[in-house]
């Protein structure tokens, strides 16, 4: 039989709170020890305990980090789901099950490996049996496939960190599930591991992590946080790294970290320590967003740096809070009431996100208004593959603030709101340093930030404002261009897809289509991006929400002959992005915009 | 010809920072005439200059509605934020975070504190944020003509329309029992009581409410109204006067009252002097401040004074654990994690 080495799935159902997490991700990182380019989904529910879980492995020699179309091999151990995730099967598929479960194996067209997991963790220790059951089918697994037993601890002591009886028990458990398949089954099925030597060294972690990380290297002063599922870890790591990274010997930090009543308080908290002249932060997901917004209309008026993570899920609403999305992109852009417009920065990868994280600060400050990250479920809480994060090249950018009274003398007529440098960023002073009191304000205001119903001084006020932020389209992260010489289509896209665009690309080129890639990594777009445009003949805007919101904000912005080229892709089912799904929708599309 | 009087050269009175009075002051109110918070303004003024504080050391924070909108027109020297509907405490704790080193004063009123923002002042309470949190109270949304706050009393009539039927929040009742570590109500015509709890509450670390009824002249002046100038005038109980001494050299002598006084000294070493006038109510007492409460309320009366204070408490900054520098001063190279601590950090993943 000939064998498929790297390039398969493999769905793990289990369900949630009974560990199966941790024994999921020691298979990832083995797999990812051995040098396989692996990617790993974690598909779970609004809930601590009993609801079902699916976890996606993808092996790909060719760094496919998306799901995939199909799965190859499907783990069963929860009973709920065993009927359903059954009937989805391709023939030919490798079915892993707990023959303990008390359900049926009713497929005859696939390759069925029963194991008895519960008896088998029963016998290691009755007591925590449901745990060591998650332990025990990657044991199976590691058999099957023909993973390394080296890569395994490694992966057991990575995760278990030098927690020595955990780590012993679960080699007990690997060791049982490897016995048991060599003494009772045989190896049917053609999917097998082998290793790889990787160019650069490389390393896991979750999009949340490497943002909290670029946030400390910002120098993040202050951090105020309500709780939201998937945007937590953000907040979570900062405060976890708080020791390591800015705490002085006598146990005193340079981040207040404030975890608020709600998301409100968390968004004026930000804006306080903006307005003191602090780097403040908050992270939360789309609902989080929404009742912030009347704060990030009074921070975008009265001109107060504050920097705002959002981890989108799906909504709207409370939505499918463990699903991702790509659908708060109009809400950040044009967030409050009124006239408003905000830079919003947009990462696709871990190095990004670490990127942004502090970039962010530096925006915010240089141009005193709200700058938003905005990553997404899956981006941020799924573990990516890093090659490890870059030093800032440049020191902290604070903005045009006066903090000396020579300076402040110096200026002929100094306001608040005046723009001096005809750039529409005015200086500030700060509050106690006795130079320029002003009383900031949400209300219209002069250049002296007095407060003003005038006709000229609104009409003033309200274009420079758009005069400041279009000033930052080209200073702030240019979109990443993969063109393609004399190529018809191209593709625009943001964020996470970025992980899913190769896959797509390869698929689209296999029906002979080459389409040239053009990722936005930060609104308001670059001019490069309507260049872009210009030099194909039709763009496809491809996101993962129902209404193409980045489209929107192309077709509002763009002039009126590149509107036209514009098409928009768009699906959003709270999945990760499949490749096949999108490939045929942007082939449906082009078919469509022939005709 | 007669000769033309010269007159003797006015003498600026110079507080203990050799401050004229008019550092203190701000723009012209836009407010009713007769308004009660103008009144407490000039008394907001007063009592920072005769406290000595720099006028830039002051941050004046506000929320929305008519008491929100005097910040313009006291301390002009101070920087502030009139911020939106209630929700001033949170832009306050987030700017005290980052600089303690600042005078918080927070103006706020019923609408903002009793209403939309109720969460953010009882969050604030409960973190003890150092600041002071001035409430003028009239029970009335006054900038958008004349509705009923929560603090309106029952009975209470409007200019048209229905008396209201929903019970009030007492506000000083609700601090007590959240542990708030000063607080006090005070009406807007008692100008030396309500001077020497400002003082005192300015000298306070952690969170100072003192809620004074301040009647709106417009909306709220009406008998049946238990908040109207007259009723308080009327049915006003002291519980103290307070006087107030500061701990640096003081500005004038201080009056010592007559009778009975208890004198608490404050964190920054000044000390509040209490006279008790119908009864020794001890102020570290919440249970004896929630009686006086309760007792005054079923007498359709106002309890006035210093009705509980604890000085033991840690503020938010203590609990931050941050360096003892404010953190906006603390230079960017140490906010910033080095190149080899980056360093050290990749190579740990990759390990």
């Amino acid at each position: 039989m000939a064998t498929i080495a790297n390039d398969f799935t493999i769905n793990i159902a289990t369900a949630n709170g009974t560990g199966s997490q941790s024994a999921n991700l020691i298979l990832l990182q083995s797999l990812f020890e051995m040098g396989i380019p692996v990617s790993g989904k974690n598909m779970f529910p609004s809930n601590i305990s009993g609801l079902p879980t699916w976890y996606i492995v993808r092996l790909s020699d060719l760094g496919y980090q998306a799901p995939g179309d199909r799965t190859h091999i499907q783990v069963l151990v929860n009973p709920a789901t065993w009927d359903e995730d059954l009937e989805s099967l391709e023939t030919g598929s490798v079915v892993i099950w707990n023959s303990d479960a008390k359900k049926e194996m009713n497929r005859e067209d696939v390759i069925s490996y029963p194991v008895p997991m519960s008896s088998l963790a029963r016998k290691i220790n009755p007591k925590i049996a449901k745990l060591v059951t998650n332990i025990i089918y990657v044991g199976i697994l590691a058999e099957i496939l023909g993973i390394d037993q080296s890569a395994l601890e490694s992966a057991l002591s990575k995760q278990f960190k030098g927690k020595e009886k955990a780590i012993g028990l679960n080699l007990t458990a690997l060791g049982l599930g490897r016995d048991y398949f060599k003494e009772n089954l045989s190896k049917e099925d053609p999917y097998v591991v082998e290793e790889r030597q990787q160019d650069t060294a490389k390393f896991f972690i979750d999009g949340n992590e490497a943002t909290a990380l670029g946030c400390h290297f910002g120098g993040v002063q202050m951090l105020a946080w309500y709780p939201i599922t998937p945007s937590s870890g953000i907040a979570e790591a900062i405060i976890e790294y708080v020791p390591q990274l800015r705490t002085n010997d006598e146990g005193e930090s340079t981040c207040a970290i404030i975890q608020a009543e709600d998301e409100l308080a968390a968004a004026g908290m930000v804006i306080g320590a903006g307005w003191a002249g602090g780097r403040g932060m908050t992270a939360t997901s789309g609902p989080g967003i929404s009742l912030m917004q009347e704060f990030i209309g009074l921070a975008y008026f009265a001109e107060v740096p504050s920097v705002f993570w959002d981890v989108n899920r799906v909504g709207p609403s409370t939505g499918l809070p463990t699903r991702t999305q790509q659908s708060d992109i109009t809400m950040l852009y044009e967030g409050s009431h009124g006239d408003t417009q905000h830079i919003v920065l947009i990462p696709g990868t871990v190095e990004e996100c670490f990127e942004f994280g502090w970039r962010a600060m530096d925006y915010s400050e240089r141009f005193q208004t709200p700058v938003f990250g905005l990553s997404d479920l899956d981006l941020g809480m799924n573990r990516w593959a890093c090659e490890g994060f870059t030093y800032p090249e440049q020191d902290m950018d604070r903005g045009k603030v006066v903090r000396d009274r020579e300076v402040f003398e110096a200026f002929e007529d100094f306001g608040r709101y005046l723009d001096v440098d005809g750039d529409g960023i005015p200086y500030r002073t700060l509050p106690g340093s006795g130079m320029d009191p002003v009383l900031y304000r949400g209300t219209g205001h002069n250049t002296k930030g007095v407060y003003s119903e005038k006709p000229k001084d609104y009409v003033d006020l309200m274009a420079r404002l758009k005069m400041k932020i279009n000033g930052a389209r080209e200073l702030l992260p240019a979109p990443l261009l993969r063109e393609e010489i004399e190529c018809e289509v191209g593709i625009i896209y943001i964020g996470s897809m970025e992980n899913t665009i190769q896959e797509i690309d390869d698929m689209l080129e296999a029906t002979g289509l080459k389409v040239s890639q053009c990722r936005i990594r930060a609104l308001p777009i670059s001019n490069q991006v309507g260049e872009f445009i210009r030099r194909h003949e039709t763009i496809i805007v491809l996101e993962i929400n129902r209404d193409g919101q980045l489209w929107g904000i192309l077709r509002k912005e763009l002039p009126n002959d590149l509107v036209t080229k514009v098409h928009s892709v768009a699906y959003s089912d709270g999945q990760p992005p499949r490749a096949r799904v999108y490939s045929d929708l942007i082939m449906a599309k082009l078919e469509e915009v022939k005709q | 010809m007669s000769e033309v009087p010269t007159r003797p050269a006015k003498v600026i009175k110079l507080n203990m920072i050799n401050e004229p009075k008019d550092s203190y002051t701000g723009g012209p109110s836009s407010l009713c005439p007769g308004c009660g918070h103008d009144q407490i303004s000039n008394v907001i003024i007063a009592a920072a200059w005769e406290n000595g504080i720099e006028p830039h050391r002051i941050a004046k924070m506000s929320g929305i509605g008519c008491s929100s909108k005097t910040p313009a027109y006291y301390l002009g020297q101070s920087h502030g934020f009139n911020t939106v509907h209630g929700r001033m405490p949170s832009v306050t704790t987030g700017a005290y975070a980052v600089n303690k080193d600042l005078l918080y004063l927070g103006v706020s009123g019923d609408g903002d504190s009793a209403s939309i923002g109720i969460g953010q002042l009882i969050h604030a309470i409960r973190r003890n944020v150092d600041m002071v949190y001035i409430l003028e109270n009239n029970g009335v949304y006054g900038l958008t003509k004349g509705q009923y706050s929560a603090t309106a009393d029952i009975g209470s009539k409007k200019k048209k329309g229905t008396p209201n039927q929903t019970q009030p929040i007492d506000l000083c009742a609700l601090a007590i029992n959240l542990g708030c570590s000063f607080v006090a109500r005070s009406f807007s015509g008692s100008k030396k009581q309500l001077n020497s709890l400002i003082k005192a509450a300015m000298s306070h670390k952690g969170f100072a409410l003192i809620d004074i009824i301040s009647p709106c002249v417009t909306f709220n002046n009406n008998d049946e109204s238990l908040k109207s100038y007259g009723y308080v005038k009327d049915n006003n109980v002291t519980l103290h006067i307070a006087d107030y001494i500061p701990n640096r050299e003081p500005m004038k002598e201080v009056e010592v009252p007559e009778g009975h006084f208890r004198d608490i000294t404050l964190h920054d070493g000044s000390v509040i002097r209490l006279e008790t006038i119908s009864e020794e109510h001890d102020p570290t007492n919440a249970v004896a401040a929630l009686s006086a409460l309760h007792a005054a309320d079923t007498e359709s009366k106002h309890v006035t004074g210093l009705l509980y204070f604890d000085g033991s408490k840690p503020s938010l900054i203590e609990d931050l654990d941050l360096v003892e520098t404010a953190l906006i001063d603390v230079p960017d190279s140490e906010l910033r994690p080095s190149r080899e601590i980056l360093d050290k950090l990749n190579a740990a993943f990759l390990s």
